[in-house]
């Protein structure tokens, strides 16, 4: 039989695995992080905008009278806050949660580089039940959350950054914040302004969805209590899946109440699904008190997701910001973020940072010593060429009358 | 680079074991807390109470402390808890007894920095009360008498303990004659700004802001309706002030602060599952508590009154861990 109109092959391949085919081979687990299209899917409306300087550049005259001299793109300051750290530049570390492809060594990595770096750093849900704290669990030592926070700090920046945990609703039977709060090791940098808790309400590359990660079934069987145990694969493979967390505005404002009334000296992050409400649960979350909203574009990461999710769901990041509109607060940005323009062009449509995610983690693959440090000076060399171009001299000056686009 | 660093607390630490056990100042101590256990159990009796005793183990525990981690218990291969408190617990025993309390043990691992307040333990115990078909006002009258109750009998009773310590029984002479006071939360934050101290309306009045109160005054007296999104998903939400809580704290006079916190409880199955998304729970962990919800557990009010806290406001104390015999300070590992 033929049917050279209609998408034969793949209807073949999931007659042979059934709902397995929902999902990307699950022998690249581990090794390949997936996302959507550019050229395909999401036709994010960034990718389509131009940073357009102008001939007029009163701030640049600014700038020559405060320098004495002409003013060149070295002269872009890029210092800034994030989700109230300072940080070095309007970058942060994303989370990569408990997906193989981000553990042990390659977490460890980017986490001291960050610190290195003096930008922010977020770390996942799911770490502490999937991988341990780290703690008294000595075996576990390598795996662990606090693996990741001892490698930040002990190369932390003075003054700059800070050290982001995400929960769940998985997460808090764990007490993941509680935990992080009184633990000893943790104290310098709560006593230092530098820790933060992230209210994880959604995920970028599935959104509606809860987080998913693969496991042996003989190692599921120990998070059978707490997770989602889906044998979809039919083989030794299980799908481990957490639940996307019940929400309406008066459960989002009063969980980051109870964040601030608990938590008094950590800063409170709120990440946020790309979904069609996202106007209004970003004001919900700032009135509440969050000191940033995070927004992870529909542009996968990297996590495990279905390939209809990583297609055809959620909004793409443009629109998100787009959404959004003028706001006064703290807006944090991710998906595919990597290089100065995508950035650049974040910041001039209202987002006061971006995070870094599959870029972090491919950089240090590549060089596990410097990968991410050279990924970031060169993207911070970009924001500088870039913002100056506009006639800027602060890297927050970017806004919209920098972009243009084309319909 | 930041260093690892460990507890830092201002006031001194109790010595060893022997020293802080065979000390005459412990030794008044706990015979004026073995006579305030007495007359507790005397008070309570009379009004009705059946003593039980508390669990100290279990799936769940109130989840509804500040910042504290609980402890987990590997229980035949269950995550299990120690009890932060029994308040789950107190609920359910209404299906037995209208009218139950337990001297209950709690386990709390408080964030370092309570460490320096003086008033907090890890290990410590409440007198916990429960009353079916009771009203807010009606478990703050019981809160009032066992208080006035207890410091009357220990001021007639051992009056040479009390001067031993120095404390001075014309110090309770308000509480023991006069009313309690009370104020909303919404009061006290305004009383707090006028003292200067940021205090945030949506939050648990914070540790500094309780002693300040606790300074102004000369008796004890409550702050009551809470807003929601500063305690746990027991405590009723008020249907004619929607956002705040049919609950209270007492706090003591001098500066010692909050003695005592209490409640009307939720009991409506679908309002405690909203309840619960809204302080970040996952409902699926609370199974045994919510199947006894549907099938029905009496309305109710009740409170916990810290043992240790009234302990060291009664005899005078600097720190509340010369309250007990076994301290248990915040982050200082000792037997």
């Amino acid at each position: 039989m033929k049917a050279p109109a209609f998408p034969e092959s793949a209807v073949r391949a999931r007659a042979l695995s059934g709902p397995a085919d929902a999902f990307p081979d699950p022998g690249s687990y581990g090794h390949t992080l997936y996302g959507a299209d550019p050229g395909h899917a999401a036709y994010d409306w960034i990718d389509r905008l131009r940073l357009v300087p102008p001939v007029f550049v009163p701030h640049r005259l600014e700038k020559l009278v405060e320098l004495a001299r002409e003013p060149l793109y070295r002269d872009v300051e890029l210092d800034t806050t994030v989700g109230g750290f300072r940080s070095t530049l309007p970058v942060y570390l994303s989370a990569f949660g408990s997906t193989r492809a981000a553990s042990v060594d390659l977490g460890v990595a980017a986490s001291r580089q960050a610190g290195v770096l003096g930008i922010p750093m977020v770390i996942g849900e799911n770490i502490t039940p999937v991988n341990g704290y780290g703690r008294i669990e000595e075996s576990e030592l390598e795996k662990s959350m606090l693996t990741r926070v001892t490698a930040y700090a002990e190369q932390a920046l003075d003054g700059y950054g800070g050290v982001v945990i995400q929960q769940s609703t998985e997460d808090a039977d764990a007490e993941v914040w509680n935990l992080v709060y009184s633990d000893p090791n943790v104290q310098p940098l709560l006593e230092s302004g530098r820790l933060g808790f992230e209210l994880k309400v959604g995920q970028g590359a599935k959104p509606g969805l809860g987080g998913m990660t693969l496991l042996e079934t003989t190692a599921a069987a120990r998070l059978s209590d707490a997770y989602s145990i889906d044998p979809v694969f039919g083989s030794d493979t299980v799908l481990r899946s957490s639940s996307p967390g019940t929400f309406t505005d008066e459960i989002l404002r009063q969980q980051i109440r109870l964040m601030r009334n608990n938590y008094p000296r950590a800063r409170i992050w709120v990440k946020l699904p790309p979904a069609r409400d996202i106007h209004a649960a970003s004001l919900v979350a700032w009135d509440a008190g969050a000191d940033a909203v995070t927004v992870d574009g529909a542009e996968s990461g990297t996590g495990w997701a279905p390939v209809g999710f990583l297609e055809h769901v959620g909004l793409p990041l443009g629109e998100c910001l787009r959404r959004i509109g003028e706001h006064p607060s703290c807006l944090l940005v991710s998906g595919r973020m990597w290089e100065g323009a995508r950035v650049a062009k974040c910041l001039a449509l209202g987002a006061t940072a971006a995070g870094l995610g599959r870029a972090a983690l491919i950089a240090v693959d590549t060089d596990p010593e410097n990968g991410l440090v050279n990924l970031v000076e060169c993207l911070s060399l970009e924001l500088q060429m870039l913002t100056s171009a506009m006639g800027k001299y602060h890297v927050g000056s970017l806004s919209p009358e920098d972009v243009w686009s084309p319909a | 680079m930041i260093e690892a660093q460990q507890t830092q607390v201002t006031r001194p630490l109790p010595g060893g074991p022997r020293e802080h056990l065979s000390s005459p100042v412990t030794r008044s101590v706990l015979t004026i807390q073995h006579r305030m256990l007495i007359a507790a159990r005397e008070y309570l009796r009379g009004i009705g109470c059946t003593e039980m005793l508390a669990p100290v183990i279990g799936p769940v525990t109130d989840p509804g402390a500040r910042g504290a981690k609980q402890v987990d218990v590997d229980y035949y291969g269950h995550r299990f808890k120690l009890m932060t408190s029994a308040i789950l617990y107190k609920q359910a025993s209404l299906t037995t007894f209208d009218k139950i309390f337990f001297i209950a043990p709690n386990i709390r691992l408080e964030p370092l920095e309570t460490a320096s307040t003086d008033r907090h333990l890890a290990e410590f115990h409440q007198i916990d009360v429960e009353m079916a078909n009771t009203s807010r006002e009606e478990i703050m009258a019981v809160a009032e008498g066992l208080v006035r109750h207890i410091v009357r009998e220990v001021s007639t009773e051992l009056p040479g303990e009390l001067a031993a310590l120095g404390r001075d029984t014309e110090a309770y002479a308000e509480l023991v004659h006069h009313p309690f006071d009370q104020r909303t939360h919404s009061d006290a934050v305004t009383d707090l700004h006028k003292l200067g101290h940021d205090q945030s309306p949506d939050a648990e009045i914070d540790w500094q802001g309780e002693k300040l109160l606790s300074e102004q005054v000369t008796r004890p007296f409550f702050i009551t309706d809470y807003p929601k999104g500063s305690r746990g998903f027991y405590d009723r939400e008020n249907q004619q002030r929607p956002g705040f809580l049919r609950n209270f704290d007492l706090i003591a006079p001098e500066g010692y602060g909050e003695l005592c916190s209490g409640s009307e409880r939720e009991s409506d199955y679908a309002t405690i599952i909203s309840r619960m998304r809204e302080t970040g729970e996952n409902p699926s962990k609370y199974g045994w508590y919510l199947q006894m919800l549907r099938d029905g557990i009496p309305p109710s009010a009740g409170f916990g009154l810290g043992l240790e806290r009234f302990t060291r406001y009664v005899a005078g104390l600097e720190s509340v861990w010369q309250a007990t015999a076994y301290p248990k300070i915040p982050g200082i590992p000792s037997p």
